[in-house]
């Protein structure tokens, strides 16, 4: 037996978006594998419509019911949830544990992440940083604060008119000026181009669709493709190598154990040095409708 | 066609993605029945039209120590849609299966008609009463532990939630 918790209406929505969200992440990873699409804008539009669409077409009235399920639905995932595993074991039970174990990963991972974070301090903030942070445009009132972590380390948090970036003695003492300069100039892209807004507007949809893989995972794609970009940005008229060394100092700073932090290094870097243009991809009509096509298909997936 | 490079391709894989969707929607209930008729448990007497598109006909009338709340509240849907309200109160026990048409439950041949309620079906199982009842399209199956004086006052008033 499905349990009544199943057709509750918030419990019913989110599994409607993991499946549309799954469904539309498995046709556009193969697509985009099909049509070797290097890093770049497209990708990062796709991300965002994998992130956002599955929120519109769960939303879609009318498909709750069961009648619906089983009567004009091309997939009905209830008939997928109550197939028997062992004894009493079924498909939901799985997929609870499944959405229970990744919502306590994920919580773990961030709380962690932020639990490590040495404390700042804006004290002792070399001037000739200060002067190279606030000459960029909109960072005139920018705030700059040392860590004391012995690792490169530089990054930025804030809001948009109230940004502050963190650079660790690590990063101070090992890179060049530079290499600071370009690392900077990586920081500051970030929040130009409504790049913040776009980022913090995804991250708050991943947020509400409540750690479910497909979700985690295009978010954090989504991520490294910003970063990508933010890359590309930053050394633009200079030489792409300098960033990339400064990314290997990095990754073989970074605990082997954290295969994904260092995976996403080496795209970055292979990025960075590989060849040819960063923002090939397909025409905005071809994802235009594309998006439309899966908006009217997605539906009639319950 | 230009303006619509790599469409094609997108095509042709949204289209395999959802024909395996498809083939595993009418699989999987071939292969493993009982994932298709439920039944499916539900929490509200509400859910039951938003479920199988019809409201249930209940006894307005049931004794008290049975309590307001049906114990259970279920669904399913092979090989007709049905609604499946209980009421238990220890060893007391009031069911009321209703299916949209299709064939009349199944009953022993000793059964007949229950008092003078028009085509009625009526037998006893053990401590049990069974009654069939047909109204406006829906089979309505009774099934009770109580007295048959009980059983008449739950015909009687079968009303639609």
């Amino acid at each position: 037996m499905i349990p009544a918790a199943w057709s509750d209406p918030l419990w019913s929505y989110l599994w409607q978006v993991a499946l549309h969200a799954s469904v539309l992440g498995l046709i556009l990873y193969v697509w985009v594998h099909r049509l070797g699409l290097p890093s770049g804008g497209t990708r990062r539009r796709l991300l965002a419509l994998l992130l956002v669409l599955p929120m519109m077409t769960a939303a879609v009235p009318g498909r709750t019911g069961v009648h619906f399920a089983e009567q004009w639905a091309w997939l009905n995932s209830a008939r997928l949830l109550a197939v028997p595993l062992v004894g009493d074991l079924r498909v939901h039970h799985l997929v609870l544990a499944a959405g229970l174990l990744m919502t306590l990963v994920t919580i773990w991972q961030e709380l962690s992440l932020a639990l490590r974070r040495p404390k700042a301090s804006t004290d002792d903030v070399p001037a000739a940083l200060l002067r190279m942070v606030r000459e960029r445009p909109g960072w005139e009132h920018c705030v700059v604060a040392i860590s004391p972590a012995g690792s490169i380390l530089v990054a930025t948090s804030g809001v948009p008119g109230r940004p502050r970036l963190i650079a660790s003695r690590g990063a101070l003492e090992t890179l060049t000026d530079t290499d600071l300069a370009i690392v900077v100039a990586h920081e500051h892209a970030h929040w130009q181009r409504d790049r913040w807004w776009r980022l913090h507007g995804l991250f708050v949809v991943r947020l509400l669709q409540c750690y479910h893989p497909a979700a985690l995972w295009a978010f954090r794609e989504y991520c490294l493709e910003v970063e990508v970009e933010c890359d590309a940005a930053a050394v633009a008229g200079r030489d792409p190598h300098a960033l990339a060394r400064v990314l290997m100092r990095v990754y073989h700073g970074t605990d082997a154990h954290d295969v994904a932090a260092r995976a996403a290094l080496r795209k970055r870097v292979d990025v960075l040095i590989g060849p040819g243009p960063v923002d090939a991809g397909v025409p905005p009509a071809t994802l235009a409708t594309v998006a439309v096509v899966m908006l009217l298909v997605l539906p009639w997936l319950v | 066609m230009a303006r619509l490079a790599g469409l094609r391709s997108f095509v042709v894989i949204a289209a395999a993605v959802l024909g395996v969707l498809r083939l595993i929607h009418i699989a999987v209930p071939i292969v493993l029945p009982e994932t298709r008729q439920g039944p499916i448990a539900l929490a509200r007497l509400d859910d039951v039209r938003r479920t199988v598109g019809f409201a249930p006909l209940l006894p307005a009338y049931h004794p008290e120590f049975l309590g307001a709340d049906p114990a259970s509240i279920s669904v399913r849907f092979s090989p007709r849609p049905a609604s499946i309200v209980v009421w238990r109160a220890g060893n007391q026990l009031l069911s009321v299966t209703q299916q949209r048409g299709g064939a009349p439950p199944a009953h022993p041949p000793l059964a007949r008609p229950f008092e003078d309620v028009a085509g009625s079906t009526w037998w006893t199982d053990g401590s049990r009463s069974h009654l069939v009842v047909e109204r406006g399209g829906f089979w309505i199956h009774l099934e009770t532990t109580l007295s048959t004086r009980e059983l008449r006052r739950f015909v009687d008033t079968l009303s639609e939630r």
